[in-house]
């Protein structure tokens, strides 16, 4: 650690008589990158004492996931589509298109036929399964000035057995067609990684210009 | 090999590394973006095959996260079918099985007879369930009258909520079900739609609890195997 130490100083301020030490660099650095690495791969799976009472809750994925929206202006129509992960359905009749941004006016969605699912206990329902494309006609009133938004609602579950409550999100069409999962956060041991990482060239430079002058001309 | 040999060599080393260590972390980074729908505006035809593929959630490590169950039963209020608020401590002394559900949730209607038998099978033996609606209360009074519903029902909508998130579903997906022991101890929380194996086990195992058979680590243990099973004989 007492490299690593100075490392975050300044390395011109350690006497020279004890910068030979630094040749032990490469190999704590390696461990240290290796640590870090490691911690960062593994902490996604938590062991089980820190999880507190089971559950089986790792068989569903977030409504983010198992339902992706995204949408595209095409000429007077907005083109909605939905990216449905198997297993689970979306339900037609739960679908609903509205104008967001000022100034913008949408017509009702056409949405196309989709699967008849019956359920006992819950009647017949058209559903949509793997992905569907909606067309909403759209009109303009301030010739574009304002970014189009619109504010889709849907609602769906798991053939498994689950149901998530309706969904608002506002999407922005001219933006092109993007996935709504959420991004993946950053790790929190990645940003001492990439320090490490930078730490470790300036090592190698160091290493590599030990007991050598700069020639430069005067 | 001399100084200079050692050095390049150490070097090498310490910059093979942090290119791997970056190659790492990009791809720690950005590969459930990549598994994601990249087709770009005005370009959708045909399905590609990348994008409805399901995500492979546990690769992916987006699966649902394991919600953050309390050891112990919170205390909570809500309105029974009448509006009279109802503390979940008038049950205290029994074991609970508290299921949240709404009408809008089909694998929730699907629950309710074996709510209702489970109910009535295992009333004597000091288990209660108790139905906790997310939904409306108009639609959960019609519902309830038109299933029979019998045991006891609270309902609530953002304070229903809110009582979900005091069992770790921050972002709730229906139903869920809590199994407590006598004591108030949470033995554990079943998401998905329960049938009838799952529910004879873990009342099974609620049931060891409360005559002091097991402690509840060990009967966690078994709830787990024992559910693990029952999901692969479902799938096979």
């Amino acid at each position: 650690m007492l490299c690593h130490a100075r490392l975050r100083g300044d390395y011109a301020k350690v006497p020279r008589m004890n910068r030979t030490k630094v040749t032990a660099s490469p190999l704590a650095t390696m461990s240290l990158l290796l640590l870090l690495l490691g911690a960062a791969e593994t902490a996604g799976a938590k062991p089980w004492w820190l999880r507190g009472v089971e559950s089986n809750e790792t068989d569903f994925l977030p409504p983010d996931v198992a339902f992706r929206v995204g949408a595209r202006a095409d000429g007077e129509v907005l083109k909605v589509r939905w990216v449905i992960a198997d297993g689970y359905y979306l339900y037609r009749q739960k679908i609903e298109v509205k104008a967001e941004s000022p100034d913008l006016q949408v017509f009702a969605p056409q949405l196309p036929h989709g699967v008849t699912k019956t359920d006992p206990y819950f009647g017949t329902q058209e559903i949509y399964t793997q992905q569907v494309e909606v067309g909403v006609p759209f009109t303009r009133l301030d010739a574009g000035a304002h970014p189009i938004q619109i504010k889709v609602t849907y609602q769906g579950c798991a053939e498994a057995g689950l149901c998530y409550p309706p969904i608002t999100k506002v999407v922005f069409p001219d933006a092109g067609f993007k996935p709504s999962a959420p991004s993946v956060s950053a790790h929190p041991w990645e940003g001492m990684a990439i320090l490490a990482g930078v730490f470790a060239f300036l090592l190698a430079g160091l290493v590599l210009r030990k007991g050598r002058k700069l020639d430069i001309p005067a | 090999m001399n100084h200079t040999g050692l050095r390049l060599t150490g070097a090498a080393v310490v910059a093979l590394l942090a290119i791997w260590a970056g190659a790492r972390l990009y791809m720690i980074r950005s590969g459930p973006a990549h598994r994601g729908v990249a087709v770009p505006a005005g370009m959708a035809s045909a399905p590609n095959p990348g994008d409805i593929a399901a995500p492979d959630a546990q690769a992916l490590d987006l699966a649902l996260p394991h919600p953050k169950v309390p050891a112990l039963l919170p205390a909570f209020s809500l309105s029974d079918l009448k509006g009279k608020a109802t503390p979940i401590s008038v049950w205290s002394g029994k074991s609970l099985v508290i299921n949240f559900w709404a009408t809008w949730c089909a694998p929730c209607r699907r629950e309710i007879p074996l709510l209702k038998t489970v109910a009535s099978e295992w009333a004597g033996r000091d288990i209660t369930v108790v139905g906790i609606a997310v939904d409306y209360q108009d639609k959960v009074l019609d519902f309830a009258r038109e299933f029979k519903i019998d045991y006891p029902l609270l309902i609530g909508e953002q304070d229903a909520l809110d009582v979900a998130a005091k069992f770790g579903m921050d972002s709730p997906a229906l139903p869920f079900t809590v199994f407590t022991d006598r004591r108030g101890e949470v033995v554990t929380l079943f998401v998905g739609e329960l049938h009838r194996p799952q529910a004879d086990l873990i009342l099974s195992v609620v049931q060891s609890l409360n005559q002091d058979r097991v402690q509840l680590q060990e009967a966690r243990r078994t709830l787990a195997e024992g559910l693990a099973a029952i999901l692969q004989n479902r799938a096979g």
